[in-house]
């Protein structure tokens, strides 16, 4: 059998990601098909050649062919390649709940998120963005040194409602202000800004300070990790799973 | 020029391969060679697309498989509707016609409005 068609079967295999019996069974099916096809074409008078690459790409892109032969799962955990479920964690994860380097999901937490509602270092969401250093929330609130959104609070804030030192947007609050803001608007801004202020800028007492160098040191180090991998190519399957659905 | 959209056949290529196995047992070449034929060019599969359905409907228990040897001493899947997928199709098929039925009276005085179609094959 053509070097070519393994290579393809190797990668869709790598994206189906099955168990070691489903894996041969689908492999030896889809064998059996790219090579009925590879004769019917040289039969009609292709070169081996061309049949063969005539024949992949009839068959599609390993990565759409493979990801349609995935089991759907609840919780999809790997260290390689994109996890996908309704919980998954990986250096790319897709999912509900999407924790990882890329995380894409209602709820993502990660370096880069983008989501309804996301945690990360930069973030993108559509209701409620915690960014450490780049927070957007175009419907929402925003927190983050920098944090742009229709309310945002941190160190640069820029919106509708914008709470923190540098703030800017046409409502803008400073958290040295002395009064508190009436509207509930104001204040749901304002105290974001201020346990933002607490934790990130000044960090007051020694204690939180610490604590927040320590889950930031953490957070980077396993987001960096992760990032890494998912950059990697993702062509060869190290990853596993620890629960199927 | 008409191309069938992908969205557009969203859930009924299960109804397109319970069609073909309803003419009885096949495997994954030559259902997709059957249903392109069938098609007659206005719609050409993806050939890889039609094993994640192929699996699905086994799944659910509207087709089963076998492992044979085929002529050319190969493994090979056959596939088989069974009770569960002639139920099945018989289902889609009333709710396509009824679909069809309800599209045509109600849009159909409207196509006068189109150009002719020239109908051209789509991958999906």
């Amino acid at each position: 059998m053509s070097r070519i068609l393994e290579k393809y079967l190797d990668h869709v295999m790598v994206y189906a990601d099955r168990d070691e019996r489903d894996s041969a069974e689908i492999r030896a099916e889809l064998k059996d098909h790219l090579l009925k096809k590879t004769a019917d074409l040289e039969s009609e008078g292709l070169s081996h050649e061309d049949a063969v690459f005539e024949a992949i790409e009839d068959h599609g892109r390993p990565k759409t062919v493979g990801y349609g032969l995935r089991k759907r799962r609840w919780i999809d955990v790997r260290t390689q390649g994109t996890a996908r479920g309704f919980v998954a964690i990986g250096p790319r994860a897709v999912g509900t709940f999407a924790i990882g380097g890329l995380a894409v999901g209602v709820f993502s937490f990660g370096i880069a998120a983008i989501g309804v509602v996301s945690f990360s270092v930069v973030g993108i969401a559509l209701l409620y963005c915690y960014g450490m250093t780049l927070a957007i929330a175009p419907a929402g609130l925003a927190t983050g040194t920098a944090a742009v959104g229709l309310m945002a609070a941190g160190h640069w804030p820029c919106g509708l409602v914008a709470v923190g030192p540098h703030a800017l947007g046409p409502y803008v609050q400073y958290p040295h202000a002395s009064h508190m803001p009436g509207q509930a608007p104001y204040a749901i801004a304002y105290a974001y800004a201020l346990m933002h202020e607490y934790l990130m800028l000044w960090g007051g007492r020694a204690a939180p300070h610490a604590l927040h160098k320590l889950i930031f040191g953490i957070v980077m180090a396993v987001g960096s990790a992760l990032c890494w991998r998912a950059f990697r190519s993702d062509q060869r399957r190290i990853g596993y799973t620890l629960l199927r659905f | 020029m008409t191309r069938i959209r992908k969205q557009t056949l969203d859930g009924k290529i299960e109804t397109l391969i319970l069609a073909v196995l309803e003419d009885g047992p096949s495997y994954g070449y030559a259902i997709v060679k059957q249903l392109n034929r069938r098609c007659d060019g206005i719609l050409k599969l993806g050939e890889g697309t039609v094993y994640p359905v192929l699996h699905r409907l086994e799944e659910k228990q509207m087709i089963s498989s076998k492992w044979q040897t085929a002529e050319n001493g190969r493994p090979r899947k056959y596939y088989r509707l069974n009770r569960k997928g002639h139920r099945a199709f018989a289902e889609n098929l009333r709710q396509w016609r009824m679909l069809a039925s309800v599209m045509e009276k109600v849009v159909g005085s409207c196509a006068s409005i189109l150009p002719k179609p020239q109908l051209k094959g789509g991958i999906i």
